[in-house]
C-alpha cells in the first residue's frame, strides 16, 4: 500500500533562479524572491493564498544560523507559519514530502516549498566536513569526494569500458544542460572528446575527474503544493505526487570491506524496491516516462541507474552506451542536465520534483521530452547514503 | 597572426617578463610549455626568482604542458573567458604534472587590456555614426524633422540627422532650416552631457550652448526617437559598486564524548584499539557507538581488534581538500585508507590515512585477494584522539 493520504496532493507552481556561480548582484532574500515571484506567477497566486512556507537548505553551508529568519524577506513567510527543514543533500526532497505531507494531511491547502543555496557565499567542503562526527571523523574526513564509485564499476565491467561510459554520460547531461536555460554549467561537449577528457581531465580522488564531479552553484527553487480541490480550480494541469520514501541509513561509511559474503545495503536499491513494490510497480524501467536523478557525479550516477530500476548485470551500462538516457530515448535521464549541469545543494533535490513536474506538465522548455510524459521519479540523495524518491503522476487514476 | 579582443598571442608572452612577480617564483624551478594552437610553442623557465621565455618548435623538457587555442588562450588570461570553465570543458589542456603547473598562476600580474584613450573628436564620430542604428523607427510614424548640430571648438564640427517617412540620415552639413538647431561653443562640453557628466541645464544656464527653433522636439522628442548611446569605454562599469563583505570565523568548540566512545579514545591513548560488539546481531563496531542501529539495542561489550590489519580500500586524494581544523588545504596526494582489523570482518573497517611515501605499494583486497598488511604508528605523547595513531604504514 502506498502511503495513506486524507487527500490528493498536486504541484500548481514552479519556479526556479538561473543557477550560477556569479549571483554577487544579489544578496540571499533576493536570490529566494527571484524563485518564490516565478512561482507565484506560474500558479497565477500572490502571498496571500500561500497558508505556509517550508524552507530548506543546508544546514551552516553559508554559515547562518536561522537563515529563515533573514530570508523572510525572500520568501515572504512574514506573518505565515513557517517551517525550516535541513537534511543534508536530501533537503530538497524532503521539503517537497514535508509539503506533500502538510497539505495530504489537511492541515493547509496550499504550501509553499522554498530550497536554496547560496554556494559561493559559505564554504562547501567545509560544511560538509563540519557534518562528520566531531568526536572523531571530523579530523579524517574532508569533503563529499570519493574515488570508490569509479573503482566498484571498474572492478565490475574493466577500466575502459567503465571510464568510456562515465564520459558518455557526462557529455550526455552536457548537452540536456545545454538545452536547459536555467543550468549552470553547459561547455558544449561532444562525444568525439570522450578519450581525450578521459586522458586530460584532472583527478581529484582515484578515477573521480574534475570533469565528472558536480558543480557549486548559487540558486533558489519554489514549488507550490495544493489540495485536490484547490489544484483543480488554480491550475490548468497540477501534477500529482503519488507517493514518496525516505530511507535513512547509520552515519558511519560501514560499505568499504568489500566482502561479498557481507553485502551493503544500499539505500536507492531498497527505497526503489520498496517504493514500487507497494505501488504495484513490476516493470519501472517501462513504467516511467522520465527519470530526473540526484547525479553528484557520473560515477555514481552509472552505478545508481541500475540500483533504481533494479536492472540486472550490464543492463545499465547499455542504457548509456546506446544513449537511451538521452531526450528522446527509451527512459530519458535528467532533460535538465541534473545535479552536475546545476548544484545549488538545498534546491538541488526540489529540482529533480521541480523538473520532473515540468515534464508532466509538458512545458518544460527546449528540454522538454518530446513523447507525452505521464509518470515521473525524481530522487534526493544525501548524508551517508540517504534516499528520497518521489513519484509523480500527470492523472489521478491509480 | 590573429586578434582576439584586439590581443594577439605573442602580446600576451611579449607582455610576460614585465608583468613577471618574483615573490610567486619562490621554490619553483621548472620549465614549462605552452602549445597554441596554430600559433606556436613557447617554452617558460623559471628559476633562482628569475623567468625566461622562449617562442621554440620543441617543448622536450618540459614538466607540464598547456595546450589551448589562440582564442582561449588570450581570453583566459585577460579574464575575456573563464578559466575553469575552459579547464573543465577541454579547451585548455595540461599534460604532464598538473600540480607544477598550478603554480605558473601566481608567477604573473594579470594582463590588462590597454584601454585606448577616446579624444572628444573619437566619441563625436562614434555618437553620429551610431545615430541611424538607435533609432526607432516606429516613434517616427508621420513625423519630418531636422535636428542641427552645431558644436564648436578645435574637434568640433556640423551634422544634421533628418527623419522622414520612418527613415533616418545623417549629414555632415547643416543646410536650409532645420526644426531645431543645437549649437554648443565647445564641443567637449557636448560629449560630457551625452555621457551624463555634466547636465543640460547647467550648460544652458552658463550660456555655453543654446538651442533654436523647436526646442521641443529636441528636448523631449530626441530621447524617445533614438536608444541612449552607450560608452563604448565605460559599458562594463555598473551603476552601482557591488560590495560584498569577507568573513573568517574561528571558534572553540568542545564535545562530551559519552563513556563508549570515551572508552575507544582511551584506548587509543594507551594503544589499544576497541570495538564493539552488538548483543544481537554479533557485528562490531568501529568506532564502537552506543546502539547498533540495524538492532537498535545497546551494544556495551568491548573487544579489542588490531592494532594490525588490512587496506581493503584507498581513495588516492590529489585535489587538495581543507583540512576542516585549520583550512588549510591538504598536502596532495594522500591517500585515506579503510583498514579491516585482524579480529573483525566485513564492512567493519575503521578510515584512517597511509604513510605518504607508501600510497604507491597500497594493494586492496578482497575475498580473493589480501589487502596490503598496515601497522599504526602511534604518537608519544597521546591524548586520547583519533589522532593519537599518526598514520598506518606497512607491516612488512
Amino acid at each position: 500500500m502506498a502511503h495513506k493520504k486524507n487527500r490528493n496532493v498536486g504541484i500548481i507552481g514552479i519556479g526556479q533562479t538561473k543557477h550560477s556561480s556569479h549571483r554577487e548582484d544579489v544578496n540571499q532574500p533576493e536570490l529566494i524572491h527571484e524563485a518564490v515571484s516565478l512561482a507565484l506567477k506560474d500558479a497565477k497566486l500572490t502571498m496571500k493564498d500561500i497558508d505556509c512556507v517550508v524552507h530548506g537548505n543546508m544546514e551552516l553551508f553559508e554559515m547562518v544560523h536561522s537563515p529563515d529568519l533573514w530570508h523572510v524577506l525572500g520568501t515572504g513567510a512574514y506573518g505565515k507559519e513557517c517551517i525550516r527543514i535541513t537534511t543534508g543533500g536530501t533537503v530538497g526532497a524532503t521539503i517537497s514530502c514535508a509539503s506533500d505531507n502538510l497539505v495530504a494531511s489537511g492541515m493547509y491547502d496550499i504550501v509553499m516549498a522554498i530550497g536554496f543555496e547560496k554556494l559561493q557565499e559559505g564554504h562547501t567542503t567545509g560544511g560538509i566536513t563540519n557534518m562528520a562526527c566531531p568526536l572523531w571523523f571530523r579530523k579524517i574526513q574532508a569533503g563529499a569526494l570519493t574515488g570508490s564509485s569509479a573503482y566498484d564499476v571498474e572492478r565490475e565491467f574493466g577500466v575502459e569500458r567503465a571510464d568510456k561510459a562515465s564520459l558518455t554520460y557526462r557529455i550526455i547531461m552536457d548537452k540536456h544542460a545545454g538545452l536547459n536555460p536555467n543550468a549552470h554549467r553547459a561547455f558544449g561537449l561532444e562525444f568525439s572528446q570522450i578519450d581525450d577528457l578521459i586522458r586530460t581531465s584532472p583527478k581529484l580522488v582515484g578515477n573521480l575527474k574534475l570533469i565528472e564531479m558536480c558543480s557549486q552553484s548559487d540558486g533558489a527553487c519554489c514549488v507550490i503544493f495544493a489540495c485536490e480541490k484547490k489544484a483543480k480550480e488554480i491550475a490548468k494541469t497540477p501534477v500529482w505526487i503519488r507517493d514518496h520514501i525516505t530511507v535513512h541509513k547509520e552515519e558511519n561509511f560501514n560499505i568499504f570491506g568489500y566482502d561479498r559474503k557481507f553485502p551493503v545495503l544500499k539505500t536507492h536499491k531498497f527505497a526503489a524496491e520498496n517504493l514500487f513494490k507497494r505501488n504495484g510497480i513490476t516493470d519501472p524501467i517501462n513504467y516511467f516516462d522520465v527519470f530526473e536523478m540526484y547525479d553528484p557525479a557520473s560515477w555514481w550516477a552509472i552505478d545508481w541507474i541500475r540500483d533504481f530500476f533494479g536492472l540486472k548485470g550490464d543492463e545499465h551500462l547499455k542504457l548509456i552506451e546506446d544513449k537511451e538516457i538521452m531526450i528522446g530515448g527509451k527512459m530519458p535521464i535528467n532533460p535538465s542536465g541534473g545535479v552536475i549541469g546545476s548544484n545549488p545543494i538545498g534546491a538541488t533535490a526540489l529540482i529533480r520534483v521541480a523538473e520532473a513536474a515540468m515534464q508532466v506538465r509538458g512545458n518544460a522548455g527546449p528540454h522538454q521530452i518530446p513523447t507525452p510524459v505521464n509518470h515521473a521519479l525524481a530522487s534526493g540523495f544525501g548524508g551517508t547514503m540517504w534516499t528520497v524518491m518521489t513519484m509523480l503522476e500527470k492523472e489521478l487514476n491509480w | 597572426m590573429a586578434e582576439y579582443w584586439g590581443i594577439k598571442v605573442e602580446d600576451i608572452f611579449n607582455t610576460m617578463q614585465e608583468r613577471f612577480r618574483p615573490e610567486g617564483a619562490k621554490d619553483v624551478d621548472a620549465v614549462f610549455g605552452y602549445d597554441i594552437k596554430d600559433e606556436g610553442k613557447w617554452k617558460l623557465t623559471v628559476k633562482n626568482n628569475e623567468m625566461k621565455i622562449d617562442k621554440t618548435s620543441d617543448l622536450a623538457g618540459c614538466i607540464a604542458t598547456m595546450e589551448a587555442d589562440g582564442e582561449t588562450f588570450v581570453g583566459v588570461n585577460t579574464g575575456k573567458v573563464d578559466a575553469t570553465n575552459a579547464f573543465m570543458s577541454g579547451k585548455v589542456k595540461v599534460e604532464g604534472d598538473m600540480g607544477a603547473f598550478g603554480k605558473t598562476g601566481k608567477l604573473f600580474r594579470k594582463y590588462v587590456i590597454a584601454q585606448k584613450e577616446m579624444t572628444v573628436k573619437d566619441y563625436l564620430a562614434d555618437m553620429f555614426a551610431t545615430v541611424v542604428s538607435r533609432f526607432k523607427a516606429k516613434e517616427a510614424e508621420g513625423l519630418e524633422a531636422s535636428f542641427a548640430f552645431d558644436l564648436g571648438g578645435q574637434e568640433g564640427g556640423k551634422w544634421t540627422v533628418f527623419i522622414k517617412d520612418k527613415v533616418c540620415t545623417v549629414t555632415t552639413t547643416i543646410e536650409g532650416k532645420p526644426t531645431v538647431t543645437l549649437e554648443f561653443n565647445d564641443a567637449k562640453d557636448y560629449v560630457d552631457f551625452i555621457l551624463g557628466k555634466i547636465d543640460a541645464q547647467s550648460i544652458l544656464a552658463a550660456g555655453k550652448a543654446s538651442a533654436k527653433g523647436d526646442i521641443n522636439m529636441m528636448a523631449s522628442k530626441w530621447p524617445i526617437l533614438f536608444e541612449k548611446y552607450k560608452d563604448p569605454m565605460g559599458g562594463n562599469i555598473p551603476e552601482q559598486e557591488l560590495i560584498v563583505l569577507k568573513k573568517t570565523i574561528s571558534v572553540n568548540q568542545k564535545f562530551s564524548t559519552g563513556p563508549i566512545m570515551g572508552k575507544f579514545l582511551k584506548g587509543l591513548k594507551d594503544k589499544k584499539i576497541y570495538a564493539n560488539k552488538c548483543p544481537q546481531c554479533g557485528r562490531l563496531q568501529l568506532p564502537p557507538r552506543e546502539v547498533c542501529a540495524e538492532c537498535r539495542v545497546r551494544a556495551a561489550d568491548f573487544v579489542e581488534v588490531g592494532p594490525k590489519g588490512e587496506v581493503r580500500y584507498m581513495d588516492l586524494v590529489y585535489y587538495a581538500m581543507p583540512d576542516p581544523l585549520t583550512g588549510v588545504a591538504r598536502e596532495t596526494p594522500y591517500g585515506g585508507i579503510n583498514i579491516l582489523f585482524d579480529g573483525c570482518k566485513g564492512n567493519e573497517t575503521l578510515p584512517h590515512f597511509i604513510r605518504k611515501d607508501q600510497i604507491e605499494k597500497i594493494q586492496m583486497g578482497w575475498n580473493e585477494k589480501k589487502g596490503t598488511r598496515v601497522r599504526p604508528v602511534w604518537e608519544e605523547n597521546r591524548t586520547g584522539d583519533i589522532w593519537d595513531i599518526k598514520y598506518f604504514e606497512i607491516d612488512e
